[in-house]
């Protein structure tokens, strides 16, 4: 074989690249990281210090470049007026639906991508997850199971470090917890009440999050600032920027290059293998090769079936770009719980509770199949009620200090079937600002997360109403659009057939034995828990399967 | 150098390759140190003279000095402006601009002078007055007008000064007594 410029291309710099990153160059290899975006340092990007009055326009966001530039990126829960900058340009990153179809794509383009702005809340699957497809006779099954998994959600947990209250349930397994944050006096109170009513079906737990409760690998504990998602100068929740990198690079074999657009990757078609990978640099615009024994990609589920796409490889099956799924959200309820008026929170929590899925668990719901999650808080109102409160005044300033009662909210995430319908396709016309061929989204929810979208309203009030809460209000929200919990994933996904899927159980392209796909592209299901740690947990686990067969001399 | 030196020359130079070196105690004193950053504030105009006099008089009645400090010694009316000028559409300004000339209007057929002139009894009178009308309304300028005088107060340094919430504690309680300190 002729020398290669690496051993190893990961593209992508995010949540999995970094895992790729890390694991490959512990293991030996010279790895280059391709990342599209600019370069990070936390000492001048990270903003999370910054108080309101320093923002111009003091947290609402600079409302009409927001217009011309990121009307879609605003879009998403942890986009403000600091973060912004954390999201994609969407004029120089252009893509398209049906007119009657928006699906918001949500985009990261710098080191650590999204890893920087997601929301750190992470769950382990089960088999009630991996078996769902089998048992339901929809799409492909799983070529996985848990016990496939377990070892690596575990080496995940223990270098990110995740805090958590170890809850027994068999169908959101426990893992490697730091000690978990506080449940509030009212959530105290609703995690009991709940437990009276329902036993353990449903249960109310403290978030699982990606945040450090204790100094953990030489990263220092949460301060309870809040705003996470602009960054954190103490590294003490994890991203790719404050853990997994600077482990790669302490190896001595990374090589980062920011400003790297992927163009496609370089097929050799006598060797049916990839050679490398063909950039655009995002500032000069110009082009170049670099070449590897083996590739992942870990671009994010969109963008990695994009340069699939671009590449005409590893689509045999047909199925690159389709089972486009994200979980759809914004049904549920919100209450008011009386008592503990003499008591308040104190810091920023950056975590709230988690009721694990309770529906078609051990009993079936006649309206739909899966289930989905409640996330929530308990919390007082601050200054923000007296926005649109009467009066003016001496009594009217008064109330800027006074909290409103106790209220309880509870909010869904429901799974999304995959289908292959749900597809990603390339625009015959569309290109980005480097010219490279944009996509055409077309998703859409079905029946099944619409019903599931309803019953979050019914669950959620019959939580509060046994939790003794008065004025329940089910959410007037309609279902969130697709794409808009930025859990988007399935575009090549696994199975145990070339002909159906795109991915054996390794994250291998069945095509391309040497190009691997473990960023969220690979899932066959959605399941309702946020998905990161399952991506990080096969990125490391195929890392080590690449490696092993790269010694064998088998890649 | 001393530790506590050494963070607040990271502080001043952003040495990226230093805070790798960092322990966790020190990365925690850092963040500590970088809130007390100093800090840079915005202008901008969109009203005259006059419109501006009367935004801060109306501010100041909205909330005014008492034992905390109120809406002129928050810089309300800068921000209000900054406001008008780059974030509200020219409609929404115009209706705002349109609203403040309809306060002296009402004034001078009430006290014959215009509102900044009144005395503070007939400037209370009338804000109540269009406070109880612009109840319920979205797009009535002076629950714009309030709005912007109470996101303004409560996000400046004097205004989250007086609210207790800066400094920011450091710690999460969620049952902590109503009158805990940080």
């Amino acid at each position: 074989m002729p020398p290669t410029d690496f051993d190893a291309i990961v593209v992508g710099s995010g949540m999995t690249g970094g895992w790729a990153a890390k694991e490959l160059t512990e293991l030996g290899l010279r790895t280059l990281v391709l990342e599209a975006g600019r370069p990070i340092s936390p000492e001048q990007d990270y903003v999370e210090h910054k108080p309101p009055w320093e923002m111009p326009f003091r947290g609402l966001g600079d409302r009409r470049t927001t217009a011309e530039r990121q009307a879609i990126q605003s879009h998403s829960v942890t986009f403000d007026e600091l973060s912004h900058v954390f999201w994609t340009d969407d004029v120089k990153n252009p893509y398209s639906t049906p007119a009657d179809r928006p699906f918001y794509w949500f985009r990261a383009r710098q080191v650590g991508g999204k890893s920087i702005i997601w929301g750190r809340q992470v769950y382990r699957w089960s088999d009630l997850d991996f078996g769902a497809n089998l048992r339901d006779g929809i799409a492909v099954d799983w070529p996985i199971r848990y016990a496939d998994v377990a070892p690596w959600y575990d080496r995940v947990e223990r270098f990110i470090g995740v805090s958590g209250q170890k809850e027994g349930l068999a169908h959101l397994p426990d893992g490697e917890f730091l000690p978990p944050m506080a449940l509030n006096c009212a959530e105290q109170h609703v995690r009991q009440r709940m437990q009276e009513r329902f036993g353990r079906e449903r249960l109310l737990t403290i978030g699982r999050v990606a945040n450090l409760t204790v100094a953990h690998n030489g990263r220092a504990p949460c301060h309870y600032c809040g705003p996470c998602h602009r960054g954190c100068i103490t590294r003490s929740y994890f991203s790719s920027v404050n853990a997994t990198l600077p482990a790669a690079r302490a190896t001595g074999r990374l090589t980062l290059r920011p400003f790297s657009i992927v163009k496609t990757l370089v097929f050799d078609g006598r060797s049916n293998r990839v050679t490398g990978v063909r950039i655009v640099d995002a500032q000069t615009r110009e082009e170049r090769e670099y070449t590897a024994r083996v590739v992942f990609l870990c671009a994010s589920a969109l963008e990695s079936a994009r340069i699939l796409l671009n590449s005409g490889v590893a689509n045999s099956s047909g199925q690159v770009g389709r089972n486009i799924m994200d979980h759809i959200k914004w049904g549920g309820a919100s209450g008011q719980l009386d008592g503990w008026t003499d008591r308040r929170e104190i810091g920023e929590r950056p975590n709230g509770i988690y009721v694990p899925r309770f529906r078609n668990v051990t009993s079936r719901h006649p309206d739909f199949i899966r289930g989905y999650g409640f996330q929530g808080a308990a919390g007082r109102s601050g200054w923000e009620a007296a926005l649109r409160a009467p009066g003016i005044g001496r009594a009217f300033k008064e109330r800027l200090s006074q909290l409103g009662p106790w209220t309880m909210s509870f909010w869904g995430f429901g799974e999304m079937l995959p289908r292959e319908q749900n597809r990603a396709t390339l625009h015959p016309t569309l290109v980005d600002a480097w010219g490279i061929p944009s996509l055409h989204i077309d998703c859409r929810w079905s029946d099944n997360e619409l019903a599931i979208h309803r019953d979050m309203n019914v669950a959620a009030a019959e939580l509060l109403e046994a939790a003794g809460a008065t004025q329940i209000e089910p959410s007037t929200s309609g279902p969130s659009t697709p794409g808009g919990t930025n859990h988007e994933m399935g575009t090549a996904r696994m199975g145990r057939d070339p002909r159906t899927s795109v991915l054996n159980g390794w994250n291998q392209t069945w095509d391309v034995p040497n190009l691997f796909v473990t960023d969220g592209a690979a899932m066959t299901s959605s399941g309702c828990q946020n998905p990161s740690l399952t991506y990080m947990a096969l990125t490391a686990r195929a890392c080590h399967y690449a490696v092993e067969r790269l010694k064998r001399g088998e890649l | 150098m001393q530790r506590r030196e050494l963070i607040q020359w990271l502080v001043a130079t952003a040495g990226l390759s230093a805070v790798e070196t960092l322990t966790p105690a020190d990365l925690l004193a850092f963040g500590r140190e970088v809130h007390r950053r100093p800090v840079s504030r915005t202008s901008a105009r969109a009203l005259s003279a006059h419109a501006a006099e009367t935004v801060t008089v109306a501010a100041e009645r909205i909330l005014p000095a008492t034992d905390t400090p109120g809406a002129t010694d928050a810089g309300v009316t800068p921000f209000i402006e900054k406001m008008l000028a780059d974030w509200h559409t020219p409609e929404e300004r115009a209706r705002f601009v349109a609203g403040l000339q309809d306060l002296d209007t009402r004034c001078r057929a009430h006290a014959s002078r215009d509102f900044v002139d009144c005395s503070e009894a007939d400037q209370v009178a009338v804000l109540n007055a269009l406070d109880a009308e612009a109840a319920g309304r979205r797009d009535h300028w002076f629950g714009r007008l309030k709005y912007l005088t109470v996101y303004g107060y409560c996000t400046s340094e004097v205004g989250q000064r007086a609210l207790g919430l800066w400094p920011q504690p450091w710690r999460y309680d969620g049952c902590a007594p109503l009158d805990a300190t940080h």
